[in-house]
């Protein structure tokens, strides 16, 4: 060690800095306020000061995570000592956050599961981000449905927001077994928050799952953007500025050519086709603030022959033509005194036409949802959210064949806030409460959410969640009984999070209690539901498992792969069920695995996806009981194959299902017996043994930037 | 008359005043920019970046102590060895130098290139997953740099960093990149020549445009 005198006239000061649990701190910049005078500390947290400065000073302590202490001291040529403790301030990219329940997909923030592009890339999700939603923990892939079954749950049970406003309809409209996809391309999004359970008290109206999508907020630059792919196409324009940007996009569809060249198992009178066209523009808002305004606006159609059992022929034609119109506009804006606002107000118009052989429906569906947050940081450790909601909901169902029209329609008027509260980086509380109330059921309710996250020394974090979840019945049931209330739902979950140096494991465990579920007689199921008679809010029943989650980009070179599995004990009476049953959207055991490797040499990512559950179950109403029978094991392996051969051109192929396994649904059976006394069935199959994608995607771009440097 | 004198005396002072300030940042400055070539570890470099923080706030209408404390924090964060977490915390320290300095002084092209360079930081700390997204954020910030000052060779060697690895990425030539190395090399040449004696302005870069030139475009 160096012995440092002080020199004449010059004051020294030194010390020690220590942290709250007696850690030296190297790397502390020490500093007389108001001079040039200054130093660090050194490794061991020792430090030193020699100043020629006299008087009466502030000395400040300052470091990355920790607060700023300041201390007065005089200067008088003497030596001083002072070793200060400094006190951890909190950090926003280290400190603990809730994890129960949520998979998030970001660019920016930590506690990620995924990223935006992985969502892309998942062989078996096709470009559909729910697709690749069905990949990880806590959802299960029915095949037949394409939507999103979070826990035992059905698909109404799961709500979808962009940019924190509702999305109704946010499926395509689809024929009875024949799957659907997310209207919005993938592309639109820069990250998501996919909720499993245990959710802020700021979504609502779900009992099982909210998926919210956050879109890009400016594009990099001024490009078009082509994509030709076996199913249609499309083209994007994008003009970035400085300030603003605006995105243009229309895109088509038309199956037929692709199911003319490989044969299906469902008999199309005309393929699926449709066109969708949207708008978006940005515009930055002050120094810190931003508007969006997003509208998109598609139509489509198909006409199928669905086999009805137990008779001769193509069976039923139903013919669906749908038109649908999304908008919304929001801002962000960041205030004085640790304000900040953000909010705005979205649209959705989902028309349905439907054709059933003499039978003409009209059902058109509205939401009109705005929302207002403001959010108050007190200090790091302690902040409050509190937002307004109202959400009009019009529904109107017409027999245009009969003239007959019925309708309703419901505003929900809803406060919630919630409170953060930072014990330390290590321990965080959240508590928040929904208050809604609804004009058509003249019902008032009442929410409480409350988490805790705790982490751990080796950065791995427990997590904690409760709280109640409501929500209105399905539109078709409502339209039927205006007096129905809320189904209810609790949840309890429990959650271990650690993501470390590119490996990242997840496991929780899950209880979810249902009551007042809707009960009722149906006439005929096939080929839609009609006819219900005696609905009843007496349906109850529960959920319960765990699942597990590992992901590792490490371990293998140029190789990211994770593995999940979900084990679900689902029980319920709903719908037609008298007793508990276990629903055909709930099976036992849900796994995936997928692999994406990256060839350099090739330029090329390779990518394997495998899905499996133990099958689904069904009624056979030649067996004694409800739900008394199971598929056989369900198992889809996709392959997708992305080759880049310039930075601006992308093509990519896919195959699901490459073994051509012949998947089974279920068995729908004929309503009355044959001859013999048996009900004839025939099983619910996929639309054909594989699906194959070839998209080629390339980017024009005029890059300025790009031309001035090859003038150089 | 008498209100007048004090006038000028009040001023003068003033004038003696600023002037001592000065001499004192130029000082401190002279002694962190050679404290900052003489630093070699990360924790010399966070030194460093402390050094330019405590000038940072004392001259809040200068730059370049926000500019060098980014740098320095960038440095440091390229050379860490303490795993993805302090590095993204590094660079994140750093970007708020650099965007402080921005604010002082908008369009400028030094501290463009330092943002960019920041960016490539974070985009060097998990290629995998972040180099889709954040290696079109870099190029165009270089751009963006190039654009506001053609003459600034660090924005061209970093721009040919990036075209590098493009080029190798997608099994293309390194002509385009060497040939930025070379405009670099002449622009650095061109800016030793001009330099001003004692100026602080940003000089370094050449020893990547000569490692460049020596590894890839021989």
């Amino acid at each position: 060690m160096l012995m440092v005198q002080p020199i004449f006239g010059q004051s020294l000061v030194k010390g020690l800095v220590k942290d709250q649990k007696g850690n030296t701190i190297p790397g502390v910049n020490i500093f007389l306020k108001g001079t040039f005078e200054g130093t660090s500390s050194e490794i061991d947290g020792t430090y030193m000061l020699q100043t020629g400065e006299k008087g009466v000073f502030t000395l400040v302590f300052q470091a990355m995570g920790v607060k700023p202490q300041e201390f007065e001291i005089e200067l008088d040529g003497s030596t001083l000592e002072i070793s200060p403790t400094l006190k951890e301030s909190i950090n926003e990219m280290t400190a603990v956050t809730i994890s129960a329940g949520a998979m998030e997909a970001s660019d920016e923030k930590k506690a990620v599961v995924l990223r935006p592009v992985d969502i892309v890339t998942v062989p078996s999700a096709m470009g559909d981000i729910v697709g690749a939603f069905q990949t990880l923990p806590g959802s299960a892939t029915v095949g037949n449905d394409g939507r999103l079954f979070v826990r035992g749950g059905d698909a109404s049970e799961t709500a979808i927001f962009i940019d924190g406003l509702k999305v109704g309809n946010a499926f395509g409209t689809t024929a009875s077994n024949v799957p659907t996809r997310t209207r919005f391309n993938p592309n639109l999004f820069k990250g998501s928050f996919f909720s499993t359970g245990g959710y802020s008290a700021e979504y609502g109206q779900a009992l099982s799952s909210a998926l919210a999508l956050n879109t890009v907020d400016f594009p990099l630059r001024n490009q078009g953007d082509i994509s030709i792919m076996s199913l249609g196409g499309g083209f994007t324009q994008t003009l970035a500025g400085e300030k603003n940007s605006i995105t243009a996009s229309a895109n088509f569809f038309d199956l037929s050519p692709y199911q003319s060249l490989i044969k299906q198992n469902f008999d199309w009178e005309r393929a699926p086709y449709g066109w969708d066209a949207e708008v978006s523009g940005r515009q930055k808002w002050g120094k810190s603030g931003v508007v969006k305004a997003y509208l998109h606006t598609e139509s489509n159609g198909m006409k199928i022959w669905q086999p009805m059992p137990g008779t001769e022929g193509r069976g039923q034609l139903v013919g669906i033509q749908n038109h649908y119109t999304f908008g919304q506009g929001s801002f962000k804006q960041i205030g004085k005194n640790g304000w900040s606002y953000y909010g705005g107000v979205s649209y959705s118009n989902n028309v349905d036409e439907i054709e059933l052989d003499h039978l003409n429906v009209r059902n058109q569906n509205q939401v009109l949802h705005s929302k207002t947050v403001a959010i108050k940081e007190f200090s790091d450790k302690f902040s409050i959210k509190t937002g307004l909601e109202s959400y009009l909901y019009r529904y109107e169902e017409q027999l245009k064949s009969e003239g007959l029209n019925r309708s309703f329609q419901d505003h929900h008027a809803v406060l919630f806030t919630e409170a953060d509260y930072f014990v330390s980086n290590k321990l965080v509380f959240r508590g928040g409460l929904r208050a809604g109330n609804s004009s058509l059921s003249d019902q008032t309710w009442l929410d409480p959410r409350v988490s805790l996250a705790f982490k751990f020394e080796h950065e791995g974090q427990l997590s904690l969640a409760a709280g109640k979840f409501s929500q209105m019945p399905v539109e078709q049931l409502r339209i039927l009984d205006q007096n129905l209330q809320n189904t209810r739902a609790d949840h309890l979950i429990l959650n271990y999070f650690l993501s470390k140096n590119g490996r990242t494991v997840r496991a929780e465990a899950f209880y979810k209690d249902y009551k007042q579920l809707i009960t009722y007689d149906v006439a005929q199921l096939l080929p839609m539901p009609m006819g219900f008679d005696r609905i009843q809010q007496n349906g109850e029943g529960y959920a319960q498992g765990m699942d597990f989650f590992f992901r590792d980009r490490k371990s293998f070179k140029n190789t990211d792969f994770w593995v999940t599995y979900s084990f679900v004990d689902s029980k319920r009476k709903f719908a037609q069920f008298r007793e508990r049953v276990q629903p055909a959207f709930a099976p036992r055991h849900n796994g995936s695995v997928v692999v994406k490797h990256f060839i350099q040499p090739l330029q090329s990512q390779l990518g394997i996806s495998f899905s499996f559950n133990d099958g689904y179950r069904y009624d056979n109403p030649n067996l004694p009981g409800q739900m008394n029978a199971k598929t056989k094991s369900f198992q889809d392996l996709s392959l997708g194959w992305s080759y880049l051969p310039r930075p601006n051109l992308i093509i990519h192929l896919a195959c699901s299902n490459v073994f051509g396994r012949d998947t089974i649904f279920g068995y729908q059976y004929a309503s009355e017996t044959n001859e013999k006394g048996i009900f004839e069935g025939i099983p619910i199959r996929l639309q054909a043994p594989r699906f194959l994608f070839l998209g080629i995607f390339l980017t024009i771009s005029k890059d300025k930037n790009a031309n001035n440097l090859n003038n150089l | 008359m008498k209100k007048y004198s004090l006038a000028i005396i009040v001023m003068m002072l003033i004038a003696l005043l600023t002037k001592a300030s000065n001499e004192a940042y130029e000082q401190a400055m002279r002694k962190e920019l050679q404290q900052m070539k003489a630093a070699e570890s990360p924790e010399a470099l966070k030194k460093s970046a402390n050094g330019f923080a405590r000038i940072a706030e004392m001259m809040p209408e200068e730059w370049l102590p926000d500019y060098y404390a980014a740098l320095a924090l960038a440095n440091a964060g390229f050379r860490s060895t303490g795993g993805m977490e302090e590095m993204d915390a590094l660079f994140a320290q750093a970007k708020k130098h650099a965007d402080k300095a921005s604010a002082i002084s908008p369009d400028n092209s030094e501290i463009v290139a330092i943002q960019g360079f920041i960016t490539m930081g974070e985009l060097s700390v998990d290629p995998n997953s972040r180099g889709q997204h954040l290696s079109g954020v870099a190029m165009q910030t270089f751009g963006k740099a190039i654009e506001l000052n053609k003459q600034n060779p660090r924005a061209i060697i970093l721009m040919a960093q990036m075209e590098m690895g493009m080029a190798q990425f997608f099994g293309q030539g390194p002509e385009k990149a060497c040939g930025l190395v070379d405009s670099s090399l002449q622009l650095f040449e061109k800016e030793a020549a001009t330099k001003e004696k004692g100026a602080f302005q940003p000089t370094w870069g050449k020893e990547m445009a000569l490692g460049m030139k020596e590894n890839t475009c021989k």
